[in-house]
C-alpha cells in the first residue's frame, strides 16, 4: 500500500513535469506547425537566470535570492520574454517557410542559446540550491513524499485548468484555437497572426520556465544539458499524443513518467540501466500502432 | 471613386499564371456575380482581393485605400469579408465559437449581440445547434455558418465563393434569399461566384465571365442568360454542377 502510494507520487510528478514541457511544445507546434527544438534551451536558460553569471564552480544565487513570491512571476516572464523574443528575431522571418526549415532553424537556435551559455557560465555542472526545504519529506497516504511532488503535481493541474480556460473561456484563446485550425481563414476574420503566433510564444516559455523551476528545485543542479534531456522526452510525448493535441500532450506526458516509473521499479535489477531503452521500445511499439498518436481520433485534424 | 478598384491584377502561382492584367470595378451597394469555367481564376480573383494569395502585379484599392501588399487581417479591418470556396469552417469549434472569430476586429463591440441576433433569425438551425461542434453540420448548414460568420465582422463589401455548391436547390434558393435580403438591410456590396448563370439571372446583378484568367465578357444577368448558349459552346455546360447537387 505504502509502495503504491510512493509509486503514484513519483509517477504524477515525473509526468507532470514531462506534461507541461510537452505543452510547451504542443502549444507552438498547434498554431505555427513548428516542433521547436530550442525548447530545452529556454528551460536551461530560465535555470542559469537564477544565478550569478561567472564560469566559477560555485554558483551564487542571483534571482534564486528574491522570495518565492517574486521569484516565480519573474522567471515565468523571463521564460516568456526569451521565447517571445526568439520568434521576433528567427521565427518569424520564415513564417512561409518549409516546417522542415523551420525545424532545423530551431535546432540552430537552441546550438546558440547553449554556446551563450557556455560560455557565460561554463560548460561543468553547478550545485544549486533552490528552496532546498521542499525537499523535505511530508507523510501522505502512509507514503513519504518530497513536499516538492506534491507541488509539482499541484502545479500541473493548475496549469492544465489555466490554459483549458484561456483556450476555452478568452478572446485569445479562441483566435489561437480558430488559427490552430486554419490559419489563413482565421487571418481573413481578421485574427491577427502576430498577437495569435506571440501569445503562444509567450505561454510557451512561461511553461518551460515553470519546469525549470521544479527542475532546479529538484536536481540541486544547473546543467546546461538538462534542457536537452527533457525536451527529448516532451517531444516524445508530443508525438505520442498526436502533435499539435494539448489535451494529447498532458496525456502522454503522464503516460510517460508512469510507465518510466513502473520500469524502474518492476524491472529486474540488471535491467534497469537500460529503462530507456525498454521505455523507447514502448514508443516505437506506440508509433507503430498509433502513428497519428494515442490520443487523437484517427480522422481528427490537429487541434489546439 | 468605386468600392472596389482592381487595375491591371495578376496572380502567379509559382510559374502557372492565374489571373492575367485583370481590372475590374464595383461600385457601392452593387451585386456582382463573376462566372466562368473550372480554372478560370475566379478563387484566385478572390482571395487576391481578401490577401489570402499574393499579387504579383497591378493593384486592389477598397474605397481608394490600396490592399496590395496588406495582410488579410489588415485588409478584414478595412471593411472586406470573404465566404471562400469550400467554407473552410472551424470543425473543432462550436458554432457560436466559429460566429465569434471575427468579431474581434470590431470597434462596436455592443453590437455585435444583435448581430448574432440577425444571423441566427436569418439560419435558425444556426441558433439550434450553436453548442454543437461545427464540424458536425451537414454542408448546407456549413454553408450557412460560413456565411454568418463572415457577417459577424460587419464587412461592407463581402465576396462569396461558388455559395450553391454541393447545396439541393431549395437551399440554395435560402441562402440568396437571405444574402439578398441582408445585403439590403446593410448597404452591403456583393460578388458572388456563381457557376449558373440562370441562378444569375434570376437573382439580378451584374455579370462578369472569366476565363483563362481574364475577363472575357460582362453586362447584365439577365440578358447574359441569353448568350449562355454560346458560352456553352466555349465553357461546356456551366448548369452541370447544379444539376448534379
Ligand atoms: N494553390 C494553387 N497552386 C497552384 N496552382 C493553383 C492553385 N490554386 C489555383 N491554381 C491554378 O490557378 C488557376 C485558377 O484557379 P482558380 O481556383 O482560381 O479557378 P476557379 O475559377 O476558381 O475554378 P473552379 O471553378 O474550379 O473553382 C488554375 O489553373 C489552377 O490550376
Ligand atoms: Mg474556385
Amino acid at each position: 500500500m505504502t509502495n503504491f502510494a510512493q509509486l503514484f507520487f513519483d509517477a504524477a510528478s515525473l509526468g507532470g513535469l514531462y506534461a507541461m514541457a510537452a505543452l510547451g511544445i504542443a502549444l507552438i507546434f498547434g498554431v505555427m506547425n513548428l516542433v521547436n527544438f530550442a525548447h530545452g534551451e529556454y528551460i536551461a536558460f530560465c535555470v542559469f537566470a537564477l544565478i550569478v553569471p561567472s564560469t566559477d564552480a560555485v554558483a551564487v544565487m542571483f534571482l534564486g535570492r528574491a522570495p518565492a513570491v517574486l521569484l516565480v512571476p519573474l522567471i515565468l516572464v523571463i521564460g516568456g520574454m526569451i521565447a517571445v523574443a526568439s520568434e521576433y528575431a528567427v521565427f518569424r522571418h520564415l513564417r512561409n517557410a518549409d516546417p522542415v526549415a523551420m525545424m532545423i532553424s530551431s535546432f540552430a537556435l537552441g546550438f546558440v542559446i547553449r554556446n551563450v551559455l557556455l560560455a557565460t557560465y561554463g560548460g561543468r555542472p553547478k550545485a544549486i540550491s533552490l528552496w532546498p526545504e521542499l525537499n523535505t519529506p511530508v507523510q501522505i497516504a502512509g507514503a513519504s513524499v518530497p513536499l516538492l511532488q506534491v507541488i509539482v503535481i499541484l502545479t500541473t493541474l493548475l496549469v492544465v485548468a489555466a490554459l483549458a480556460f484561456l483556450l476555452k473561456k478568452t478572446r485569445l484563446g479562441l483566435e489561437m484555437r480558430a488559427a490552430a485550425e486554419n490559419f489563413t481563414m482565421a487571418r481573413l476574420l481578421g485574427v491577427r497572426a502576430n498577437v495569435v503566433i506571440t501569445g503562444a510564444f509567450a505561454l510557451s516559455g512561461a511553461l518551460a520556465a515553470a519546469v525549470a523551476l521544479i527542475m532546479a528545485t529538484q536536481t540541486g543542479v544547473a546543467d546546461v544539458r538538462m534542457g536537452g534531456q527533457i525536451m527529448l522526452v516532451a517531444f516524445i510525448a508530443t508525438v505520442i499524443g498526436g502533435l499539435g493535441s494539448l489535451p494529447g500532450a498532458v496525456a502522454a506526458g503522464f503516460l510517460i513518467g508512469g510507465v518510466s516509473v513502473l520500469l524502474q521499479a518492476f524491472l529486474p535489477l540488471e535491467a534497469r540501466p537500460f529503462r530507456d531503452a525498454f521505455l523507447y521500445t514502448l514508443v516505437i511499439a506506440c508509433l507503430l500502432l498509433r502513428p497519428q498518436g494515442l490520443f487523437v481520433p484517427a480522422s481528427a485534424k490537429p487541434r489546439v | 471613386m468605386s468600392k472596389l478598384g482592381i487595375f491591371d491584377l495578376s496572380v502567379r502561382y509559382g510559374k502557372v499564371p492565374a489571373i492575367n492584367d485583370l481590372s475590374l470595378q464595383v461600385e457601392e451597394g452593387e451585386r456582382v456575380f463573376i462566372s466562368g469555367p473550372n480554372g478560370a481564376g475566379k478563387s484566385s480573383l478572390l482571395n487576391a482581393i481578401s490577401g489570402a494569395v499574393p499579387t504579383s502585379h497591378g493593384r486592389i484599392e477598397l474605397d481608394g485605400d490600396m490592399l496590395t501588399g496588406r495582410a488579410p487581417e489588415a485588409i478584414a479591418r478595412l471593411g472586406l469579408s470573404m465566404v471562400p470556396e469550400g467554407r473552410e469552417i472551424f470543425g473543432s469549434l462550436t458554432v457560436e465559437e466559429n460566429l465569434r472569430v471575427g468579431t474581434g476586429l470590431r470597434r462596436d463591440a455592443e453590437a455585435v449581440d444583435s448581430d448574432m441576433e440577425d444571423v441566427f433569425e436569418a439560419f435558425p438551425i444556426l441558433r439550434e445547434r450553436r453548442s454543437a461542434a461545427a464540424g458536425a453540420l451537414s454542408g448546407g448548414q456549413q454553408q450557412m455558418l460560413a456565411i454568418g460568420r463572415a457577417l459577424m465582422t460587419n464587412p461592407k463589401l463581402m465576396m462569396v465563393d461558388e455559395p450553391s455548391l454541393g447545396l439541393a436547390p431549395k437551399i440554395v434558393d435560402q441562402v440568396y434569399e437571405t444574402l439578398c435580403q441582408l445585403q439590403e438591410e446593410r448597404s452591403l456590396t456583393l460578388i458572388i461566384v456563381e457557376q449558373s448563370s440562370l441562378r444569375a439571372a434570376r437573382v439580378g446583378g451584374r455579370m462578369i465571365l472569366m476565363r483563362g484568367g481574364s475577363v472575357v465578357g460582362e453586362g447584365n444577368a439577365a440578358d447574359m442568360v441569353d448568350r449562355d448558349a454560346l458560352a456553352q459552346a466555349y465553357f461546356g455546360n456551366p448548369k452541370c454542377k447544379e444539376v448534379n447537387s
